[in-house]
């Protein structure tokens, strides 16, 4: 066999008459892995491999894939590219004297670990207490499913909490699997809502709190990060007030510059939400184009354009579904005390926020 | 995954309209070919061998014509033991390699089919399995297939332009559940940016003029707060001729609405009914018949399989004042452990993926058991 990418194997020095009657012969893909069947054990050192006699019964099924004979060769491509981790065993099964048996395995993988957690959002050190998310940031794609496995929230003492992110069967990974969204469980953010009372909330004002990322977590290429992270962080009050774009601090820039419009929050918003949604427009809609930078622990937004700015009236466009750091919204809050009245919500799909540039 | 709880009610009928040329109009303005998925997560069958396949990576549902539409009888016994590892081997790989995404039974064939990824990075390929009543594995060839591809509607917002859109649009759509209704598609699922609860409604066959619907669902949990949690499974049910969804969501109400409610831009109250308790993760439901009752199959990632007798769903009175833990429906505890991914499989069995010891994370199991 080849390396990985070009993975293909092949029965050469057959007899000439073997390699007519196959050439000629019009086997169905079941014939041809009775025939010719290539097997992918997994090796027992893998700590997920199963029990030796497991492997024994999952040998019959062999691999998906294609058989052609060409230029007096016999060969069998696989479907999919071959992986580590697994002993690869091809058996050619005519002639008289027994089978052919070949086995191959990658080399292993010596390239040492580089992967690391580049960033955690919300990167402020004080969160409020009914915080809603964490975004872990890596510096290379990452493999999905034991995540969690990997993430420990430490109360003061370094004792760990259990369960306080919201496991669903999907990870919640970006495209490019280098961002992970943590949402704490929605049922623990403390509010007097009821799992509260038995299993208490996640965080708790005045109290500090650690979150660890252990190194042992792989990355796409199946190497463990460079090194652990640790997040420490204290929980202030919780914050159950709708948003106000109203009451942002805006500093426009003067016309024919490239200098940034600048926008102070007043309080950190949701890093990814505020990165994605903020734009700035003409009054009649069309888009500036420029590039956009949260600062000051997501507290302000810098908008840089790609060409001068225009004289005259713009605006900033900013979404209702914009969120701080609790999951609060413009006009709605993120849990609704049914009790005190359903606040009047906001019919528009956005808020805009018009300058002067002069 | 589960298939639609009209079909069961109103067999002799469906049987009607199969041969009266519904099948034609099923596979018209399907395009002939290789669907390209970037992923497969959610699946459901629709009627006359169609199924319905979730790829949230694309933020679309696609509907593939199987044209696997040989009636089989009740009574199949599908056993895969070390499920996963047989998946491997015929992927070539190993089984950590391997996640079984969904599992759903076509309700004409009885034949059992499964997405799977094959990789777990972002170059992870999307795999579609099919498990025949012989227990027989086999991957079910994409190469030429009659399908259609719907759009998730209402796509991000993103209000980016140029060089911004590419970097910062990093939004992704998790789908948590899929069910075929009347000629609608259904999609629950939750962003990886914004929380919220939305549902969203996909006409069948998919027209490319016609927008899907996208809502908001509120309901009471935990007494007196009005959350967008998201939704996690549901089903659409029949309560007194009229359609319901019934959706599970996270720490464990179960709430009613109408699926006439599902409107373009409407934002839905709906009837919590139940309560079944927190520290909890609804995984599957399904509805079932037996004795001439109707009753519902809920998994669940801390709490069990429970079995409820849907005619308690008529008239049920909605939860508004606190309860203890557990409220609302009664159910019963099924003896089913470990189960993942279900589906009926006919009139008197479940097909289920499930892990067979507390210990056994790595290896699981596809077997048939008998509805309760």
């Amino acid at each position: 066999m080849d390396a990985a990418d070009v993975a293909v194997v092949e029965v050469t020095g057959l007899p000439a008459d073997t390699v007519a009657a196959l050439a000629r012969g019009d086997q169905t893909p079941e014939a041809w892995a009775t025939l010719f069947p290539v097997f992918a054990i997994p090796l027992a050192t893998s700590p997920s491999a199963p029990a030796a006699t497991e492997r024994k019964a999952a040998l019959p099924t062999p691999m998906l894939g294609a058989w052609r004979v060409q230029e007096g060769r016999v060969r069998f491509s696989p479907q999919f590219p071959l992986a580590r981790g697994v002993s690869y065993r091809a058996e050619f099964r005519t002639g008289p004297g027994g089978p052919l048996v070949a086995q191959y395995q990658l080399p292993a993988d010596t390239t040492p670990p580089s992967t690391v957690v580049a960033e955690i959002f919300p990167s402020a050190e004080m969160l409020p207490e009914n915080l809603l998310k964490f975004y872990v940031q890596f510096s290379a794609p990452m493999a999905e499913g034991a995540g969690l496995d990997h993430v420990r929230l430490l109360d003061a003492a370094g004792q760990e909490i259990k369960l306080p992110f919201l496991k669903i069967a999907d990870e919640l990974w970006d495209a490019g699997m280098t961002r992970l969204t943590l949402f704490i469980d929605p049922g623990r953010i403390k509010r007097g809502v009821r799992p509260l009372v038995e299993v208490g909330p996640v965080f708790e004002e005045g109290k500090s709190y650690a979150l660890v990322i252990d190194a042992a977590w792989r990355d796409a290429a199946g190497r463990p990060l460079l090194k652990s992270f640790r997040k420490e962080f204290r929980a202030g009050p919780a914050d159950r007030t709708a948003l106000e774009p109203t009451g942002w601090k805006l500093s426009a820039p003067a016309a024919g510059t490239r200098a940034p419009l600048s926008v102070e929050f007043g309080e950190p918003l949701d890093q990814a939400l505020a990165l994605r949604l903020l734009t700035v427009t003409t009054p009649a809609g069309e888009a500036i184009d420029g590039e956009a930078v949260l600062g000051t622990q997501e507290r302000r937004w810098g908008f840089v354009p790609a060409k001068p700015w225009p004289k005259g009236p713009l605006q900033i466009v900013v979404p209702t579904i914009i969120e701080d750091l609790s999951g609060n919204n413009i006009g709605k809050t993120f849990d609704v005390d049914m009790f005190a009245g359903v606040p009047k919500t906001f019919s528009t799909a956005s808020v805009r926020l018009p300058f002067e540039v002069k | 995954m589960k298939t639609p709880a009209r079909p069961l009610v109103l067999a002799a009928l469906a049987f009607g309209l199969l041969s009266t040329g519904v099948r034609a109009a099923l596979t018209d303005g399907m395009t002939e070919g290789k669907p390209a998925f970037k992923s497969m997560s959610q699946i459901t069958f629709g009627p006359d061998g169609v199924l319905f396949v979730a790829d949230a990576k694309s933020a679309a549902i696609f509907a593939i014509a199987t044209e696997d539409t040989k009636a089989a009888p009740d009574g199949a016994t599908i056993k895969i033991e070390g499920l996963n590892q047989k998946i491997a081997a015929l992927l070539g790989t190993e089984a950590a390699q391997i996640k079984i995404n969904d599992l759903a039974v076509n309700p004409i064939s009885r034949q059992a089919y499964l997405t799977v990824s094959r990789g777990t990075g972002p170059d992870a390929v999307p795999v579609l399995l099919r498990v025949k009543a012989d227990s027989k594995l086999e991957a079910v060839s994409l190469e030429k297939v009659k399908y259609s591809r719907a759009e998730l509607p209402d796509p991000p917002v993103d209000g980016l332009v140029g060089n911004g859109r590419q970097q910062q649009n990093r939004r992704l759509q998790s789908i948590t559940d899929l069910a075929y209704n009347d000629g609608r598609v259904i999609i629950a699922g939750l962003a990886n940016e914004e929380f919220s609860s939305t549902l969203r409604s996909i006409p069948f066959p998919f027209k490319t003029a016609v927008a899907g619907t996208t809502v908001e669902i509120f309901h009471t949990s935990h007494n007196r707060f009005e959350t967008q949690a998201p939704v996690l499974t549901f089903v659409a049910y029949s309560v007194a001729k009229e359609q319901k969804l019934l959706a599970a969501y996270l720490c464990t109400p179960l709430v009613e609405f109408a699926l006439n409610d599902l409107k373009p831009g409407a934002k839905i109250q709906g009837k919590t009914i139940a309560e079944f308790g927190n520290g909890n993760l609804p995984l599957d439901m399904i509805v079932y018949q037996k004795e001439g009752k109707d009753y519902l199959l809920l998994t669940n990632s801390a709490r069990g399989v429970m079995k409820v007798a849907a005619e308690q769903v008529a008239g049920a009175p909605a939860l508004t004042e606190r309860v203890p833990n557990i409220g609302g429906l009664a159910f019963t505890k099924v003896d089913w452990t470990g189960v993942d991914q279900m589906d009926r499989l006919d009139g008197r069995s479940a097909l289920v993926v499930r892990r067979p010891g507390a210990d056994a994370s790595v290896l699981n199991n596809l077997e048939t058991l008998a509805l309760p």
